[in-house]
């Protein structure tokens, strides 16, 4: 880390505007303080002290940045935006602390201690009484319960079944399939992902078993400090990552994570723990499941009769440059059909806390989605990121868009399990 | 009124959150695509309709108050930045296309319709929108009309003015005009080529139609690369004076290169040519395109090309285009500060010109990058610099008025598409006399009699009749000796370039 915090990063920037329409934000607005070169003038301007951390007005407009980084991989001149806006909400943060909202969010979903125990467990009680599913709506309290069951897992995949009690495809590729020496790799839990998702992690497990890795659990590991350091608490990150660093131990078996807000977040170490090159040599070990899984092919699965729209998220795809592996994931299931959306590329509004704290904005980003959604009738949204997932879930079952959402690796176990690989 | 009444006043007609007058979001509005000018406005309003826009512009005619439209912000003279004492009226949440016509292929559509936006909805027509300045990814259509944009497609097909059939425009004082109209030839003067081009002064475009064109069924795209600066340019001539019209005829030099490849958008440009030349031919016939581009290779190994790379697919050929349009945005790899300039030569003085920049460059101990419409002679050297550096800002001025001067020299103008704004204000005496300037407002008194829109751009405020200027007579001098006379007068002391000679 330098001693400029972040604010380096924005340095390159020269004005150009080639990042305007890549701001979900922008394009919702077209006000310039909502579009990335509006926000380098406000961070800019908080580093030279000409504006302070105390003006509404830089609040405002920093707090409404989704962090989505979908300005990034269009600039010509690599303006590491989210490094500076990591700085800049550090600098906001100090002056006015977290908001009680945002406190109370992380208190509740990112801590690992009892409390945060029994509150998931009761969160999945709610959940499996399907009353959310049936309160779901445009406000803040229903919205919010659409969130919630959208995380519920579904065994709904069956019916998608091409053949049933399906066998594996039969072409070239699976006759040829040998599975390789199993290798080791360690599972990245996080907090939400483990809470509400651990069906996720099991589909995980399992699919990566099949393409020949050994997953391994890590118990000592917590949160990999994202929402705190969107949040401008990078002390709190930094902590979380040095637990993380010293839970994942020295050597270079890979980490396997599924969810891309934290796989973003946890490729972030080596700028967050400068410190002996640690942080540097932890982050080169992470990789996302599709990563893993499209360096394996990933071995073919048996037939799935289903339209699936795949949604990148902005933080597989912006933060850490990964577009293929997911798609390479979804190909290996034969049938299936992927449909690509002109505006996938996108950012859904979920953002982490974003759609708590700032649900107007949220909701305006999400809309254009959800219309290109609602015409191209997929049946299932794939996107491998907590947020996106809960934030798109709820929103299609809000619209009354028939599609359900899924992790991409959730159709893939599917497939694997129609194939007979589990039993 | 004061600026809270004001604000509120524009509240009334817009909603309180389409009116930003809180400091932070005003400087957000300080500066253009041209960074070295800066100028926080009073008020910025962000109107969401016609009726919108027109309700708003009566209020500030009533008011007396001056007023400036902008687009994205993208344009490159600082022609859409406004004074604390001036409205900024920000056109992009008219962003609607009203329609698109295949039959009569044209388009009308709102000004803040993003100039790629047209073309990817005209595509599954089989049309699209010619103009393409290498901004289009985020630039206007209402800011191109304003600015007269080109593009590196402007060489066969044309600037904006040649595409714009007719436009609805809010005058200053609120009434609403039509200009020109969507089928016929015009008729009478033809005001909307008056109007395109005339960077905000003449009023607002609220509903501009254009033409459609059909997208070329054959289209080859080369890459040319040279070991000398000089061979590229005498192959611009070469190319040119073949008969043959490419759609497309760019230019870009080493450090251009270098910084493109560094990029997102590295596009496999050669980084040991000192230069390279991007042509783009296209027809309705396969075999006449590609024999054109044979014909076209042929002319530019004769001029000493090392190699002619032609793309191989679509793919391909759009990573050769982006690669070229974002080079300006991937000049802050070289230095957090950048200045464009943006001239015009004649083609054949492109060799000499471009060594003279070089030498300038050299002179003053600055990076210089070219990357521009070779076809057109239209130059845009960028002035890579960290403007942190004491007096740094200060020589790239004068480099700059050199390089301008060099190219008035050698027969060329001051701008080719980015327009004069505030940026090339101090270079109009070296090209106009008094009357001339003279002319110009009055022409512009006809759309604002107040000089109300866009107050303080495009014609320098000291003009008068009996100016007499600075006229280029002695076309003997060489080109650099008479340009740096030029510049001294522009650049050491600009008030008295453009005050009256009589006065000084």
């Amino acid at each position: 880390m330098t001693d400029r915090g972040g604010f380096e990063g924005l340095d390159s920037c020269v004005h150009c505007g080639f990042c305007l329409q890549a701001c979900p934000t922008f394009l919702a607005t077209g006000d310039e303080s909502d579009s990335p070169r509006g926000r380098i003038e406000l961070m800019r301007a908080l580093e030279t002290g000409e504006l302070a951390p105390a003006d509404p007005g830089v609040a405002l407009h920093l707090d409404r940045c989704l962090g989505c980084r979908g300005c990034e991989p269009v600039c010509p001149s690599g303006v590491r935006y989210g490094r500076g806006l990591e700085a800049a909400r550090a600098l906001l943060t100090e002056h006015r602390g977290v908001p009680p909202l945002v406190r109370a969010a992380l208190g509740v979903l990112t801590g690992t201690g009892d409390g945060s125990r029994i509150l998931y467990a009761l969160t999945r009680l709610v959940r499996a009484t399907g009353i959310p599913r049936r309160l779901v709506g445009w406000g803040r309290i229903r919205f919010a319960m659409g969130m919630l069951a959208a995380t519920k897992p579904q065994g709904g995949g069956r019916r998608w079944r091409a053949v049933k009690g399906g066998a594996p495809a039969t072409d070239a590729s699976t006759a040829l399939h040998r599975p390789p020496p199993p290798s080791p790799a360690l599972l990245f839990r996080g907090c939400v992902m483990d809470g509400l998702f651990s069906h996720v992690h099991d589909a995980t497990i399992r699919t990566l078993q099949v393409n020949g890795y050994e997953v391994r659990e890590v118990p000592p590991q917590v949160c990999c400090g994202a929402l705190h350091a969107h949040a401008g608490l990078r002390d709190e990150a930094r902590r979380l990552a040095g637990t993380n660093i010293a839970a994942f131990g020295d050597d270079d078996t890979p980490i396997v994570v599924n969810s891309a807000g934290c796989g973003a977040m946890l490729k972030e170490y080596g700028h967050l723990v400068a410190v002996g090159g640690r942080g540097e040599a932890f982050a080169a070990r992470v990789r996302d499941v599709s990563e893993l899984l499209a360096e394996r092919g990933p071995r073919p699965g048996a037939p799935l009769d289903v339209t699936v729209a795949y949604d990148p998220p902005c933080h597989l795809m912006h933060a850490q440059g990964i577009a293929g592996p997911p798609e390479r994931m979804l190909g290996a299931i034969p049938v299936l059909r992927v449909i690509t959306l002109p505006d996938a590329a996108q950012c859904c509004g979920s953002a982490g806390l974003f759609t708590l704290v700032e649900p107007a904005m949220s909701r305006a980003v999400l809309a254009p989605k959800l219309a290109s959604l609602a015409a191209a009738r997929p049946q299932v949204v794939a996107t491998g990121n907590p947020g996106c997932l809960m934030q798109l879930g709820a929103g299609l079952a809000a619209a009354g868009v028939p599609a359900a959402v899924r992790h991409p690796v959730e159709l893939l176990d599917e497939s694997y399990r129609a194939a007979g690989y589990y039993a | 009124m004061t600026g809270g009444s004001l604000a509120a006043a524009l509240s009334e007609i817009v909603g309180a959150r389409h009116v930003r007058t809180a400091l932070p979001e005003r400087v957000t509005y300080a500066r253009d695509g041209l960074p070295t000018h800066r100028h926080v406005p009073g008020v910025v309003v962000l109107p969401g309709s016609r009726d919108e826009v027109v309700a708003v512009v009566r209020l500030l005619a009533a008011l007396g108050v001056p007023f400036v439209p902008r687009g994205a912000g993208t344009g490159l003279s600082g022609g859409a930045l406004a004074d604390d004492d001036a409205v900024l009226l920000v056109l992009t949440r008219l962003n609607r296309i009203l329609a698109i016509d295949p039959k009569n292929r044209l388009a009308v559509v709102e000004p803040g319709v993003v100039n790629v936006r047209l073309s990817a909805a005209a595509a599954p027509h089989g049309l699209l929108y010619s103009p393409d300045p290498s901004s289009q990814t985020a630039c206007t259509i209402g800011g191109n009309v304003a600015e007269n944009s080109g593009g590196p497609h402007c060489l066969k097909y044309g600037v904006t003015a040649n595409h714009v059939l007719s436009l609805e425009v809010v005058l200053a004082d609120g009434r609403i005009v039509q200009l020109g109209s969507p089928g016929g030839e015009p008729w009478g003067p033809d005001l909307v080529g008056l109007f395109v081009g005339s960077e905000g002064n003449f009023g607002i475009a609220t509903r501009i139609s254009v033409r459609l064109l059909p997208v070329p069924r054959a289209i080859r795209t080369l890459l040319a690369d040279f070991s000398a600066l000089r061979t590229a340019g005498e192959a611009v001539s070469a190319v040119i004076a073949s008969g043959i019209v490419p759609a497309a005829l760019e230019m870009m030099d080493q450090s251009c290169i270098n910084a493109v490849e560094d990029s997102v958008y590295a596009a496999g440009y050669p980084r040991d040519a000192a230069a390279v030349l991007l042509l783009e031919l296209d027809g309705g016939r396969e075999e006449a395109v590609a024999a054109d581009a044979e014909t076209i290779a042929g002319i530019l190994r004769a001029h000493g090309a090392r190699s002619v790379l032609s793309a191989a697919d679509a793919k391909q050929r759009e990573r050769l285009w982006q690669g070229r349009k974002k080079a300006f945005g991937a000049m802050g790899r070289l230095s957090r500060d950048l200045v464009v300039q943006d001239a015009v030569v004649p083609r054949s003085a492109l060799p000499d010109v471009l060594e003279a920049i070089g030498r300038i460059a050299a002179a003053y101990g600055l990076t210089v990058s070219n990357v521009f419409h070779a076809g057109d002679g239209n130059l845009h050297p960028n002035i890579s610099f960290d403007g942190r550096v004491p007096g740094l800002k200060a020589r790239v001025d004068q480099a700059s008025g050199e390089i301008m001067a060099v190219c008035i020299a050698a027969g060329g103008t001051i701008t080719g598409e980015h327009g004069i704004g505030l940026d090339k204000l101090r270079y109009m005496p070296l090209l106009f006399d008094g009357d001339a300037l003279a002319a110009m407002r009055a022409v512009r008194r006809v759309f604002d009699p107040d000089e109300r829109v866009n107050p303080g751009k495009v014609v320098p405020v000291h003009a008068c009749r009996e100016w007499s200027g600075l006229r280029i007579a002695d076309r003997g001098l060489r080109i650099e000796e008479r340009g740096r006379s030029l510049a001294q007068s522009a650049i050491d002391n600009p008030q008295s370039a453009i005050a009256p000679r009589g006065a000084r």
